[in-house]
């Protein structure tokens, strides 16, 4: 085995900081650095994925996608300004809703958090890149690809109608391809959130700069963690019942079918136990921002840093109680109703703490007024309304009163504007210099605040009472008898004021030839994104810091000139390789040199081939879609294959400082170990949410499993499970043998691993082939489950089949075995979910 | 000037996880205590509660929410005690400290949140 421990001093002396490099050193370092991280330029230019190119990509497709549903919003207000308009009719009126709410949620809100975690993470951690730069590109062209097929739909008269959550049997029943469009073209989009979520928790973990504990790291890095691993939990049940929807959609599987035993109250849990998180997924990352923004504002640290991080983790646990305070009138136990009532009580608390904070800090610090104040302030404000409406609506016998009526919608536009979009505004007018050498028009800035603010009060201040006087949402109109047409008029006048805040704003944003910045850091702030250079090289810092501060900028006066310098960590590219430092995880020691990857084509073709596996079987055209799919998996293995832990050409490389690194790891201390364990949790999770559907209609109907009903056979599915684990065990003794060095038995594990997994799986399918999952939903759900995890065995098997090619040419050998942790971690994960089910779907009916 | 020993690396990555685990310890607690009053309610008001009432359901949640509150008291206990200066302490704080900051002021939380979702237990005594 060879050595990896990081030799040479740590943490580096005042007096190795101060020697100086010489001239002529720092001008080749800076040449070779600028020729490894340069952007391509031309149609190549597509290629890249550093992450301020994918981040700036990322940012602007959102916000295009807001506008788009922004004009779907506006066309509506048309509709309702007067009563018995004719501008829409009510099925078009039915897409522009659904569209409007989905888009902004799941194309704008949720994207835009890993859109400009991406941009900015790596700066405020002082890290050249993201340790997956071609994830997060991959994951941007699954969002673009997604995204405009979704969107794409209202132009073609074809898109979802039946409200943003697709409430069955509304949706299943809908005729047209519109539902099939949501389902599978939203869950492409969602594999990708979670493929960013799990890169911004791996970067918050492991990237971070020598010497920046975790009590040191900045408080966005906080709530990415906090806010990344609520998607891990969040997003998975909502992708299960995507797949359990547009199983019923496709197959006749009567999830949701009442006439057979389904229950469409459990599409309204999967959804919500995602929707309610989501809420404080889209507002989390929002206040994120202020808490970098309001200490540079205030000129001084933050007051209760500890404090932040107990409100941010405490309303990451608590949001997830909250999800049947949107099903108040199902007619659920009203002991149940109770438990999340107080909950949603309960959140407040930690929401409140963060709230607080800020208005601390702004109190004893020295306030410059400046924009991003401006809408920090009015997004306080905003926010603090919609709170105290939540408050009313989360006492369920209030929300009986006014469920489905605009006071809700009042309450929504109230928590994501105030929580959402005014400090995402903030934070683009203070990161923008910062993004692009820049400065935006103050006198433009302050005309787009005043006419977004006032035009959003005027909007929606009205709603709460149109609502009060029972209008209800979603109607395409309204007598004129009712009382409501004033109010109407005035919130259509609100939205067009609203629009042309944003027109000030997308002009200013995009308008040539505004003044370049003339100093590193305009606003004075305290964080490392600001020592970034004002030529806008891509290399993101000339050298990787060593921090000893929550504000460096502030207290290390010197470190932005050593930087520039060179004379911190991996001031230099000798080798050419992309590289970025990993640290350990509480005390941010070096620990190793990351080479990440490159430009390349292949995480394009990888998103296009695997977005037709979901795009084309929403036509119907399975097959088409099935060989696109596998295509798709076919780029993703020549992605891994030629760009993922290689062998290094040498194993310990010069860090600078006398610090010397590996450049390979494997297991937990690699980086991609961690990945593969933070995005099992998030599968795990998706499986628990079947599994929790089967509990579900046992609890739901007397008659589950029905009488009489013909049950997986028992014997197939032991044999299929025992057969499994044996896969498992030799998966895990092929990493053994490989690292004893016992290579030729380490592929003979992995030859006979596959097979034996494959006898599993066969034999798992057949033990349910005689079911007929249409004809009731307890066939059905344990086919599901039989085909969740049926697929989850040719993954395995892939991946064990991968280790072999690796072991035969050359990729792993007993000291670099990187893939084999991995994929071992995978089987223990699946060796879980194989017993799980076979408990389920082959004891379950007997014990139940 | 002292290097990093590998063992050392080890060490404190598996002294990391247990600090983390144990900020998240708090709000778990309070996570499995929601679920298991709210499961326990589906369950028994869709089996039994119609007829049998719900006495029991009521009594196992006072139960729960007792065993709940003791488990997050001495994890707050034991964050304060992590957290407090102590007498040779140097006055910076470090990410031990904060950890056990972080980690009281989450059992305070997650202790107000069990109690919170445990009072309808106290005054609703009907599934309808």
């Amino acid at each position: 085995m060879i050595d990896r421990a990081p030799q040479g001093p740590y943490p580096p002396t005042e007096a190795m900081l101060a020697e100086p490099v010489p001239q002529d050193l720092r001008d080749a370092q800076e040449d070779r650095l600028r020729k490894v991280w340069k952007t391509k330029t031309g149609i190549r230019y597509l290629m890249s994925v550093n992450n301020s190119e994918v981040g700036k990509w990322y940012s602007l497709t959102c916000f295009a996608f807001m506008l788009a549903a922004g004009v779907l919003a506006l066309l509506m207000r048309v509709q309702l300004a007067y009563p018995g308009m004719q501008f829409l009719d009510a099925d078009r009126f039915n897409q522009f809703f659904t569209m409007h709410g989905s888009a902004m949620m799941f194309l704008f809100a949720v994207p835009l958090f890993e859109a400009m975690a991406i941009l900015i993470l790596p700066a405020f951690l002082g890290a050249r890149d993201m340790p997956f730069p071609r994830l997060s590109a991959f994951g941007y062209w699954s969002f673009l690809i997604g995204g405009v097929f979704v969107l794409g739909s209202v132009l073609f008269d074809a898109a979802p109608k039946s409200g943003w959550f697709m409430y069955p049997p509304l949706a299943t029943m809908d005729p047209g391809v519109g539902s099939d469009i949501w389902l599978l073209g939203l869950s492409f989009i969602e594999i990708a959130s979670i493929a960013a979520a799990v890169e911004l928790i791996v970067g918050v973990l492991k990237c971070r700069p020598p010497g920046m504990r975790i009590n040191t790291m900045p408080l966005y890095a906080w709530y990415v963690l906090v806010v990344g691993g609520m998607i891990l939990f969040a997003f998975p049940p909502l992708i299960a019942g995507d797949l359990l929807f547009e199983l019923e959609r496709a197959l006749d599987w009567p999830f949701f079918d009442p006439s057979r035993g389904g229950d469409p109250i459990f599409w309204q849990h999967l959804f919500w136990i995602f929707g309610h998180p989501e809420v404080y997924i889209v507002f989390l990352p929002s206040v994120a921002i202020a808490a970098m923004v309001v200490p540079t504002m205030a000129q001084r640290p933050i007051v209760g840093y500890s404090w932040i991080v107990l409100s941010a983790v405490g309303t990451g646990f608590l949001s997830f109680g909250l999800w049947v305070h949107h099903m108040f009138t199902t007619g659920l136990p009203m002991i149940s109703l109770a438990f999340f009532s107080a909950a949603s009580e309960a959140v407040v608390i930690p929401t409140g703490i963060q709230l607080f904070v800020f208005l601390v800090t702004l109190m004893i610090g020295n306030v410059q007024k400046s924009l991003p104040m401006l809408w920090i302030a009015g997004g306080l404000a905003i926010f603090t309304a919609g709170g105290l409406t939540g408050i009313m609506l989360a006492i369920a016998p209030f929300d009986w009163q006014v469920h489905d009526t605009y006071f809700i919608v009042a309450h929504l536009h109230y928590t994501l504007f105030g929580g959402m979009i005014l400090p995402v505004m903030a934070g683009v007018y203070y990161f923008f210099p910062f993004f692009t050498k820049r400065v935006l028009s103050v006198r433009l800035g302050k005309w787009a605040f005043w006419l977004i603010f006032g035009g959003f009060n005027l909007t929606f201040l009205p709603m709460h009472l149109t609502g009060l006087l029972g209008m209800p949402r979603r109607v395409f109109t309204y007598q004129p008898d009712l009382g409501w047409n004033t109010l109407n008029l005035v919130s259509s006048v609100g939205a067009f004021i609203i629009a042309a805040g944003f027109l000030v704003f997308t002009y200013d944003l995009l308008r040539p030839g505004k003044p370049r910045l003339r100093e590193r850091n305009p606003w004075n702030a305290g964080t490392l994104e600001w020592s970034d250079t004002l030529s806008d090289d891509a290399w993101g810092v000339r050298s990787i810091p060593f921090i000893t501060s929550r504000y460096p900028l502030w207290d290390q006066p010197q470190l932005v000139d050593r930087m520039a310098q060179g004379r911190y960590y991996l001031p230099d590219a000798p080798e050419g390789y992309r590289e970025t430092m990993v640290t350990s995880v509480i005390d941010a020691r070096p620990v190793q040199v990351q080479r990440v990857t490159g430009d390349a084509w292949i995480t394009l073709l990888a998103a296009v081939f695997i977005g037709g596996s979901f795009i084309l079987p929403t036509f119907h055209h399975y097959v088409a879609g099935a060989l696109s799919g596998m295509v798709g998996v076919g780029c993703i293995l020549y992605w891994l294959w030629t760009s993922t832990a290689r062998v290094p050409e040498k194993d310990m490389k010069d860090a600078g400082l006398g610090l010397s690194l590996p450049t390979y790891a494997s297991g937990p201390q690699s980086v991609g170990w961690w990945a593969m364990w933070i995005t099992m949790l998030g599968d795990a999770t998706a499986f628990a949410s079947v599994v929790f559907g089967f509990f579900f209609y046992w609890t739901a109907d007397a008659n589950f499993p029905p009488q009489g009903a013909a049950h997986a056979d028992p014997w197939l599915v032991g044999l299929s499970a025992l057969a499994l684990v044996v896969a498992w065990a030799l998966t895990l003794g092929a990493r053994y043998l490989n690292r004893t060095g016992r290579t030729p038995f380490a592929r003979a594990a992995l030859i006979a691993g596959p097979l034996a997994a494959l006898a599993g799986g066969g034999m798992l399918v057949l033990s349910v082939l005689h079911l007929e999952p249409s004809s009731h939903v307890y066939p059905a759900v344990v086919c599901a489950l039989v085909i969740w995890t049926g697929v989850h065995v040719l993954v395995g098997v892939l991946m064990q089949l991968y280790c072999l090619a690796g072991t035969i040419f050359g990729k792993i050998d007993p000291d670099h075995d990187a893939d084999l942790w991995n994929v071992s971690l995978y089987w223990h994960f699946h060796v879980l979910t194989v017993l799980v089910t076979a408990t389920v779907i082959g004891l379950g009916p007997r014990l139940l | 000037m002292p290097g990093i020993s590998h063992r050392q690396d080890e060490e404190e990555f598996r002294g990391a996880t247990g600090s983390l685990f144990r900020i998240a310890l708090s709000p778990t607690i309070w996570a499995f205590h929601f679920l298991f009053c709210y499961a326990g309610a589906a369950v028994w008001c869709a089996k039994v509660g119609t007829e049998e009432g719900i006495t029991f359901l009521r009594l196992s949640i006072l139960g729960l929410t007792l065993l709940a509150l003791l488990v997050i008291g001495w994890q707050g206990w034991h964050s304060y005690r992590q957290w407090a200066p102590h007498d040779n302490d140097d006055h910076v704080e470090g990410p031990h400290r904060f950890l056990g900051h972080a980690a009281l002021l989450l059992s305070i939380i997650s202790f107000v949140g069990v109690v919170y979702v445990a009072l309808p237990a106290l005054f609703i005594e009907t599934c309808l």
